[in-house]
């Protein structure tokens, strides 16, 4: 905690130089959409040094700290951004890695106008500082000039801690653990860690290299990082639980993909949303065949749902090189849980959305392939458990849609390999585990965030509750 | 890095690989599966786990050169290493104390099969082996499954004619007969056109019939769902829920090929059989 927070805060924050105010806030460049549509490279090249410093001078230092009380990690943001109005990039860079070990992914895909820049000042203006593409800047301008600022790390305790699972969750409770001088190991089922960074995100919103360079500081505060390893098979929780560690910590993520249950749909060419990007990310498919894993596509795609993953499966089939990309989506616009600025950035890709319809059946060409799809419209009904309205189908009004390809894009819930090995480890009907606001679970010695608690939301949101279970664990682990 | 310990050729194309994995070997049933991966630029690929020793830390798995990948891994060498190696996915089969078990085995399943009729043997069961290769030179692994069988039928074919046509004679046979030597049990290793046929023959006689499905896989963990099957009308897994599955409670055989050759043109995923008239070929 900074000290600036016990101050009292004045109630008109910055207002004496409201005059000076500049509520220019600086765009960030973009690749042109024709240029993008044919290219995995990043769709936003980021602020160069000068825009960095101008967008940074936007700042008023508020001393109510609005920006960091939005911040799911609690970033102290007003202080990295002085640091920069300074121009001391590695002081500001400190500052972030005393609360996120992952700078250079928050900054690329954190909802920002939710969190942070929601609660900034200057958005009563409508234009909240882009503290995001800041922390981006850092971390880049870091790497660019390969100095690693570190975070100090305590005296070694002894004690012995288990992370399972490698997402953005697992890495902070890993580094934060290391830091305070536990012995951290992290076990990971796939062949690379990062999980839903470098399986799931597309390399054009998130480049793996800056997550695999993430993960390489991760490991350099002394986290032994364990691939191929599968928690619930190769050692079960209570395996763990009997040999050398004093605590577990469970990140496994939510990795099963739903389905719609409609006939059909195990017809060749009909993907999961998991299946499509796993191919296309995490084995590089777009390079097929340089890399050995091939993905296969027809010209037209239908992607169903809309939320961020449906966004990102239809941005990856564009490069892949499809001629028509469709969202379906049973909803209206109004109701998508996508990002809007993916949504745009969808558009502008030539990407086009069909509203307030779903698939009933998919249906082959004679030879087991996908060819069309049948879809029945939907209208808005009464609000359902999620408070959006929820879509009723339309009789009678069934039509047929061709398609080539079909990626299902509805959700995840977490994968029942754990807990269907403990039985002592309490979950909820959907599946995921049960945790008291401090991340621990009915199991003694286990902890648990990220997707397979929430059962599917953000990637700071999966660090602020590793954040938190950390603290916990710690206390613990010191007792 | 995991260390090939020892590499031979079995018959033409077929291969045997011995990698160093402890942790593997320490967990393996049989039954199940590995996946993979030769280096950072290979795909994940699934081979059945053909045998293992715990004590050394060493696991086996036979495996057919079919397309990319596979011929890059007979070009391998002992003292070479591959990338990566996780497992035992899947869950092992079903082994108990059926009675008289008839086993089904073509391809990599000759070898893959083996660590199944062991313990299928130390309970008990008389076990029967319908063996199909396409020709005498292909003809490998005989011996291995003559130390757990009773009884060895082998079905070689000229010019891998009719294979199906001769293990379902084979199989008829056997069940004609069962009301003086009854069949409790059938599992079957070998292609899928091969499984498909052996489910539908023993279905009118109700005698429970095991296959052990080979879906295109990538992550091996439930993560992707390209595995998926349909199995009495739910969706499964195979890389979780199986790869054993009754054959009687597969709905969906003919998408589940199509599904399974859908890169056969480009790269086999997994050591396969050309099957005459498949839609996807
Ligand atoms: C396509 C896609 C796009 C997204 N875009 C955004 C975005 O723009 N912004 C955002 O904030 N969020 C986004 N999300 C959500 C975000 O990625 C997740 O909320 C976040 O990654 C969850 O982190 P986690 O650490 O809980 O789990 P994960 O990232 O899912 O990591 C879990 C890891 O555990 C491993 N594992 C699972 N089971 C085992 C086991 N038994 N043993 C060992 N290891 C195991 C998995 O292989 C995986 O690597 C997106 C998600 C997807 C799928
Ligand atoms: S980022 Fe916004 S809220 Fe935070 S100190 Fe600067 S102006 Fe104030
Ligand atoms: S291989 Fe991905 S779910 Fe089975």
């Amino acid at each position: 905690m900074s000290e600036r927070n016990g101050q009292k805060a004045s109630s008109e924050d910055g207002g004496s130089k409201k005059s000076k105010i500049d509520l220019n806030r600086l765009e960030m460049p973009k690749q042109a959409p024709e240029v993008r549509r044919r290219n995995f490279d990043e769709v936003a090249t980021g602020y160069t040094y000068e825009m960095a410093m101008e967008e940074a001078k936007r700042c008023i230092q508020c001393k109510k700290r609005n920006c960091q009380q939005g911040c799911p990690v609690n970033i102290d943001i007003p202080d990295f951004i002085r640091l920069l109005q300074k121009g001391d990039i590695e002081g500001a860079s400190r500052v972030l890695k005393a609360k996120t070990s992952l700078p250079g992914i928050c900054g690329r895909v954190c909802p920002q106008e939710q969190q942070c820049e929601h609660a900034c000042t200057l958005n009563k203006k409508g234009a909240p500082i882009a503290i995001g593409r800041l922390e981006r800047f850092i971390a880049d301008w870091e790497r660019g000039e390969g100095i690693i600022s570190m975070a100090q790390i305590a005296p070694t305790s002894l004690k012995q801690v288990a992370v399972v699972g490698s997402g953005p969750s697992g890495l902070t409770v890993a580094s934060d653990l290391a830091i305070r001088g536990h012995r951290v190991t992290m076990f990971e089922a796939l062949h690379v860690a990062g999980g839903v960074l470098m399986y799931g995100i597309p390399e054009f919103r998130l480049p793996k290299e800056i997550v695999q360079r993430e993960v390489d500081y991760v490991a350099s505060l002394g986290v032994e990082i364990r691939l191929d390893t599968v928690i619930g098979i190769n050692y079960s929780l209570d395996e763990l639980l009997r040999s050398r560690y004093q605590a577990v910590y469970l990140a496994t993520g939510a990795g099963l993909p739903m389905f719609l249950g409609v006939p059909g749909e195990n017809l060749n060419l009909v993907y999961s949303a998991n299946e499509f990007l796993t191919r296309t990310n995490l084995m590089k498919a777009y390079l097929y065949p340089e890399y050995a894993t091939p993905v296969k596509m027809g010209g037209r795609v239908a992607i169903i749902g809309g939320g961020n993953v449906a966004m990102d499966s239809a941005r990856c089939a564009v490069r892949l090189g499809a001629s028509e990309v469709s969202v379906i989506y049973r909803r209206t616009r109004d109701e998508m849980p996508a990002r809007l600025e993916e949504v745009e950035n969808a558009e502008e890709e030539g990407i086009r959305f069909y509203f307030l319809c779903a698939p009933t059946a998919f249906i082959g060409d004679g030879r087991n392939n996908v060819a069309a799809m049948e879809l029945i419209r939907m209208r808005l009904g009464e609000p359902d458990s999620s408070g959006r309205r929820r879509p009723v189908p339309i009789p009678g009004s069934d039509y047929v849609m061709e398609v080539d390809t079909v990626v299902v894009s509805l959700g995840t819930t977490p994968n029942p390999l754990i807990s269907s090995t403990t039985p002592d480890l309490k979950t909820s009907r959907r599946g995921t585990v049960l945790v008291d606001d401090r991340g621990r679970t009915s199991k003694a010695r286990v902890w648990a965030g990220g997707d397979i608690v929430s059962g599917g939301a953000t990637v700071i949101s999966a660090m602020g509750e590793g954040r938190r279970a950390a603290s916990a664990m710690h206390q613990f682990l010191s007792e | 890095m995991f260390s090939i310990i020892a590499h031979e050729e079995l018959a033409p194309r077929v291969h045997r690989m011995r990698v160093r994995a402890p942790v593997v070997a320490a967990k393996a049933k049989p039954g199940q599966f590995i996946i993979l991966i030769i280096d950072e630029k290979g795909e994940r690929v699934p081979f059945t786990l053909s045998g293992w020793d715990e004590d050394a830390g060493l696991v086996d798995f036979v495996y057919i050169e079919v397309g990319k990948t596979t011929r890059r891994l007979a070009a391998l060498k002992v003292g070479d290493e591959v990338a990566h190696f996780v497992g035992p996915l899947g869950r092992p089969a079903e082994i108990g104390r059926f009675g008289n078990v008839v086993a089904v085995v073509s391809g990599y399943g000759i070898a893959a099969m083996v660590p199944v009729l062991r313990s299928m043997k130390e309970q008990g069961n008389h076990v029967t082996t319908i063996l199909q290769t396409p020709d005498r030179e292909r003809l490998f692994g005989e011996a291995d499954l003559q130390l757990f069988s009773d009884r060895i039928i082998p079905v070689i074919e000229p010019n891998g004619e009719e294979v199906t046509g001769s293990v379902t004679r084979s199989l008829r046979r056997l069940l004609a007969n069962s009301a003086r030597e009854p069949i409790h049990r059938v599992v079957a290793m070998a292609s899928l056109c091969i499984m498909r046929v052996v489910s539908e023959i023993t279905r009118p006689f109700a005698v429970k019939t095991m296959v052990h499905l080979t879906p295109l896989m990538v992550d091996g963990t439930g993560m992707c769902g390209a595995c998926r099957l349909s199995v009495n009308g739910n969706n499964r897994f195979a890389c979780v829920h199986g790869p054993e599955f009754d054959a009687h409670a597969v709905d969906g055989w003919e998408v589940m090929m199509a599904r399974r050759c859908t890169y056969a043109d480009e790269s086999v995923l997994q050591q396969g059989f050309q099957c005459r008239g498949c839609s996807q070929w």
